[in-house]
């Protein structure tokens, strides 16, 4: 992927993410917070954000959004393909609780 | 009431609509709100078309405790935990938001839903008063309703160990034998 292609599609992903957080914190904000994994602090700002500010950020040459999580375990719940239902259904549950409780130690 | 507030009448509307809609009792209405019982009865007809069912609401922590609602029962203490720390709810409120995400947790995971807006409600209501309480399984250290005279000490969670009595039918049974293989495995 030559740089300016590659810029173009961080572009994009920046835009589209930074809208999509805008609108859900908009819409319900403890709801996004949950979604987005972020404190009522960076909410804030990403609210009070102009279109004008957003295309500038979007356009920078790194990453808006970060990974989640850099814990092994959560990483192998949620990515393990379980025949059996039970079990899947086992690692949903507990990735899912994982990532809630992680969140809300950092509060 | 005289002197109230047509703004908070609203809201109590809101949420009395909301938590109907979401399968609540009248039990639950008439402590998570303000408005009278003639007004939540007509509510109620309103929405499900039908008087709400009669009788108390079940009062034990058992059902809690038991294998797979203790699963379902802690994976919406977590998200209401998570929901509560990170934003200032009123306790109802966050109720019912943590109650949706719960639900759309399991339709996303195609999960029966196990655990009912009452029972949810009952839930933090048990913790509030110190009956339940969360604990983190001394294995994998996620957090889970347990009873608060239980001894926490050597607490595992129903992930780690699945109690050779969980469930009595065929497909209870398959799902058992995996997990013990899985056990093993590790």
């Amino acid at each position: 992927m030559k740089t300016e292609q590659l810029l173009e599609e961080i572009r994009e992903a920046n835009l589209t993410y930074l809208l999509l957080a805008q609108q859900m914190i908009r819409q319900d904000k403890p709801q996004a917070l949950f979604r987005l994994g972020i404190t009522e602090h960076v909410a804030e700002l990403v609210d009070n954000l102009s279109t004008g500010q957003i295309l500038k950020i979007a356009g920078s040459n790194m990453l808006m959004c970060q990974f989640r999580f850099d814990d092994q375990i959560v990483w192998n719940l949620i990515t393990s393909h379980e025949e059996d239902r039970s079990r899947s259904m086992m690692n949903g549950v507990r990735a899912a609780m994982l990532m809630s409780d992680q969140l809300a130690e950092a509060a | 009431m005289a002197g109230k507030s047509v703004i908070d009448d609203a809201r109590e509307v809101r949420r009395a609509t909301e938590l109907v809609e979401l399968g609540a009792r009248l039990q639950v209405l008439e402590t998570e709100t303000k408005l009278s019982r003639e007004r939540l009865l007509r509510l109620y007809k309103e929405i499900r078309g039908e008087s709400p069912p009669k009788g108390l609401l079940p009062f034990s922590t058992d059902w809690f405790v038991t294998w797979m609602p203790n699963i379902h029962a802690s994976l919406f203490m977590s998200i209401y935990d998570c929901l509560i720390k990170t934003s200032e709810l009123d306790d109802v409120d966050a109720i019912i938001k943590a109650y949706r995400l719960y639900l759309e947790h399991c339709s996303t995971h195609e999960l029966e839903v196990v655990l009912s807006m009452t029972r949810a409600w009952r839930l933090v209501k048990f913790i509030d008063a110190a009956m339940l309480r969360r604990t983190p399984c001394t294995q994998c250290g996620t957090h889970f309703v347990m009873r608060t005279d239980d001894l926490a000490h050597q607490f595992v969670c129903g992930l780690c160990h699945v109690p050779s009595r969980a469930g009595k039918t065929k497909a209870a049974r398959a799902r058992r034998d995996a997990l013990v293989a899985e056990h093993a495995a590790h």
